[in-house]
């Protein structure tokens, strides 16, 4: 065997040889492979100079029909879609674009081969108004005292692209997004979202569309807190105002409890009395940080925001639904 | 090993499901199998008598079939938090194949680690929540020095 591949010169290789690459060549024997070890260090060491493969979209890996993907889309989440509306809504600009430019890469005739899609763009600008109309309204009919910027930061926070990504993710929508770059950018998962709430609009009706937004968007605001989503800079300034226009009497800020005042981690509790009456009290580290704390419960009770409200009735079909898209079109 | 050792998470659901809608959290589920070799059986057992029927009960779920040249038949379950989880199902009866697949789609795609707390609550407190100034009679100029 040594003998043989002694013999053997570069220029000619018997059938059976394979130069792998310099330093390892493949012979076809039936027992332990001598090259197997060199094939596998240097594989490796290939691998960890390239890194991990870049991530490929799902449509592109094996077992995936886009058809059945879209029908099980749409009865997974109870709803009866028109598949033409949900399939146009998955198509996005940029994919329309990339697709265009391929087949003009590729030189391919533009009159025979153009795309026959349409983009999600109506789609999107009509489902965005919807679920800001829709959650607006939800905001000012739960929260009947909490002002115009408070509804506004709510439903900027639900309609942000932080949230409305993490929902289409968990949904499944960026496997079906049909877009130029894949991971799918926030923007155009975001948009995309709002295209397939346009289409079940379209396709099933406001009131299915507005339960839809309730049972996705809505409960995304269960563990959260109402400054976490609206920054106000000067709550003091904000109860002031509130209290004034209720006609409620000023609140006086007075010093309830105070402990461990000159150690490293003091806490006082200042609370707000209005008309010799408690408002809210709160805890902080120093007494201007308590009455802002203060402020921020009394604030809270008043809107109704508390940590102990009782929570939404997500079991009541349509006696909470009063005409959504009606009312906020028209005001807004 | 210990419970330091493994990982471990707290009970939560994805996306907050149940609260408003059910939705099944199994997206598809593929069936590779062999169409010769013994291993499969129970598999393609499975494939004549019941998988038609799963497919009919979970509309939401994608059902793909792919017989390939394989020495080990695997289920492979994607489900909508992203996560994939393979199972050998080599040498099953098709009745065991059938339970697997309905224990897949109950499950909700999160880890199968120790869960910390059997419970979860998103409101913990009603009344608020006790700390060592409720309750103590306000007096004045009470100054605690710790």
């Amino acid at each position: 065997m040594a003998a043989c591949r002694a013999l053997v010169s570069r220029a000619v290789l018997p059938l059976h040889y394979h130069h792998v690459c310099r330093g390892v060549m493949l012979t076809h024997i039936r027992e332990k492979k001598r090259w197997m070890k060199a094939y596998t260090l240097i594989m490796e060491r290939k691998r960890k100079m390239e890194g991990p493969p870049p991530p490929k979209p799902r449509s592109q890996q094996p077992n995936f029909d886009y058809h059945a993907e879209v029908e099980a889309f749409s009865a997974r989440l109870q709803e009866s879609f028109s598949l033409e509306l949900l399939k146009t809504a998955f198509v996005n600009v940029c994919y329309l674009r990339s697709e265009e430019e391929r087949r003009r890469a590729l030189g391919l005739d533009l009159e025979t081969t153009t795309l026959n899609l349409k983009d999600n763009g109506e789609l999107c600008v009509h489902g965005q108004q919807f679920t800001k109309a829709f959650l607006s309204d939800w905001c000012r009919g739960s929260f009947p005292s909490l002002p115009q910027e408070g509804v506004a930061a709510i439903v900027g926070h639900l309609t942000g692209s932080e949230v409305m990504c993490h929902v289409a993710r968990n949904l499944a929508v960026e496997d079906l997004t049909m877009s130029a770059e894949f991971p799918v950018p926030d923007e155009i998962l975001q948009g995309t979202f709002f295209a397939v709430i346009g289409a079940l609009e379209q396709s099933s009706g406001s009131v299915r569309a507005g339960l839809f937004i309730r049972d996705f968007l809505v409960t995304q605001l269960i563990v959260k807190d109402l400054f976490d989503m609206w920054k106000v800079v000067d709550p003091m300034g904000l109860l002031v105002k509130e209290l004034t226009c209720k006609g409620i009497a000023l609140p006086e800020p007075r010093l309830i409890r105070s402990a461990g005042a000159s150690t490293v981690l003091p806490l006082y509790f200042v609370g707000l009395y209005s008309d010799r009456k408690l408002l809210a009290q709160g805890p902080g580290e120093t007494v201007l940080a308590a009455e802002e704390e203060a402020a921020r419960v009394a604030l809270r009770k008043l809107y109704g925001f508390t940590e102990n409200r009782r929570p939404w009735d997500y079991t009541a079909p349509h006696e909470q639904l009063q005409k959504p898209s009606a009312q906020a079109l028209t005001s807004e | 090993m210990t419970a330091r050792g493994t990982p471990s998470r707290f009970l939560q659901s994805v996306l907050h499901n149940g609260v408003g809608r059910y939705v099944c959290q199994l997206k598809r589920i593929s069936l590779i199998f062999s169409k010769k070799g013994q291993g499969s059986l129970g598999v393609r057992d499975f494939i004549e008598e019941g998988v038609v029927d799963f497919a009919k009960n979970n509309p939401g779920t994608v059902v793909y079939i792919s017989p390939q040249s394989c020495r080990i038949p695997k289920i492979v379950a994607e489900y909508l938090n992203g996560n994939v989880k393979e199972e050998t199902v080599t040498n099953k009866a098709s009745q065991e194949i059938a339970e697997l697949i309905t224990k897949l789609s109950n499950q909700s795609g999160l880890d199968i680690i120790r869960i910390r707390k059997p419970f979860h609550t998103d409101s913990p407190s009603i009344q608020g929540q006790w700390h060592p100034f409720t309750n103590r009679p306000p007096r004045l100029c009470i100054v605690f020095i710790l």
